[in-house]
């Protein structure tokens, strides 16, 4: 079984500084990983990530995240991943990671996504060069995080996003903002590999649980939605088996 | 106070949009998660918000851009507890 813990939007700065420290403290005993789905700051200042590095650095686990566009607001983002990465924190961008968790792979690829829409109420890639960039701003990224899930080596596979990948854990927000929450290119995208579960954040008002058209589960972790300091999901070993087909080939060969 | 909310313009949907701006772009803010609900006379604030600091500031903000509106604050601080389940992924 893998144990990951995660949490999105937890907007660091100093005026937050402590307060999910307490709640983190036992993580080692309850999780193998902790996740951060994207919006660490506020405004995306280097000030503010040393706030994000003092409070997830240093957990005993590894911390692995995805930006969001709080992050991107100052336009400091090599400065915030270099203090996040300074701290141990692996930061994903189109790319993945791969956790021995007790002999398991566990392979996470993340990217922060951007938005557009959902089937049948979607932007299209059409008319102005500003709705155009729009638009082929999500693709690209969803093209990024589908080559970083389907080339993953690895027994399972996380995607971790901070834009939703679809609109089940978007319930709750408004219906006319849903395009700028989130696109159906990130669900395609995590469609297009065996995908354990899929991790995001940035819609405070939305709910927790979805599935992709693929069937992948959904969990929008955005801390107003959890209402916790993180939520923690096992995966269990059929899922594991399922997913990949090695493991899923030993393991029967064991019980034949 | 009733005579004086009479001369007070009728708040509408620009000042809605306003407000909601105002929240998101200022600086010392940036929330993008707080409802803004206009009824009659007042401006209700709802939402949840990471410290009480930052409930204190919207509501400074809101009031000092719209010192004629009466503004409810119902601005909650999102819990930070310990899980105290897990969800299992069959």
């Amino acid at each position: 079984m893998i144990r990951i813990a995660a949490v999105g939007d937890v907007h660091m700065d100093e005026d937050v500084l402590g307060r999910y420290r307490p709640a983190l403290e036992h993580l080692p005993d309850r999780a193998d990983v902790l996740l951060l789905a994207g919006d660490l700051t506020r405004h995306g200042t280097e000030s503010e990530a040393r706030c994000v590095a003092a409070e997830f650095g240093g957990l005993g686990v590894p911390v692995v995240t995805v930006l969001g566009n709080h992050d991107h607001h100052c336009d400091q983002v090599p400065q915030v991943v270099k203090v996040l990465s300074d701290a141990g924190i692996t930061v994903l961008e189109g790319n993945s990671t791969v956790i021995d968790v007790g002999g398991v792979r566990l392979g996470v690829a993340g990217a922060k996504g951007f938005g557009g829409g959902f089937a049948g109420r979607c932007a299209s890639e059409f008319g102005e060069p500003e709705m155009k960039a729009f638009v082929r701003t999500t693709g690209a990224i969803a093209e990024r995080l589908g080559t970083a899930l389907r080339e993953l080596d690895c027994d399972v596979r996380v995607a971790l996003t901070h834009y939703s990948p679809v609109p089940d854990t978007l319930a709750g927000e408004p219906l006319e903002i849903y395009p700028f929450l989130g696109s159906y290119l990130l669900g395609e995208a995590i469609d297009s590999a065996p995908t354990a579960l899929a991790l995001h954040g940035h819609a405070h008002l939305g709910s927790e649980r979805g599935t992709t058209p693929g069937g992948v589960r959904v969990r929008n972790v955005a801390h107003p939605v959890i209402k916790q300091a993180y939520s923690v999901f096992h995966l269990s070993e059929t899922e594991l088996a399922g997913s990949s087909t090695q493991v899923s080939g030993a393991a029967s060969g064991v019980h034949q | 106070m009733s005579d004086d909310n009479a001369t007070v313009k009728p708040l509408d949907e620009y000042a809605e949009a306003a407000v909601q701006r105002l929240l998101t772009e200022h600086a010392q803010v940036a929330e993008q998660g707080i409802t803004v609900v206009r009824r009659d006379h007042t401006l209700l604030l709802r939402g949840e918000v990471a410290s009480p600091q930052r409930r204190d500031e919207i509501l400074r903000l809101v009031t000092e851009h719209f010192p004629d509106v009466t503004i409810a604050c119902d601005i909650g601080v999102t819990r930070a507890p310990e899980p105290s389940e897990v969800e299992e992924l069959p």
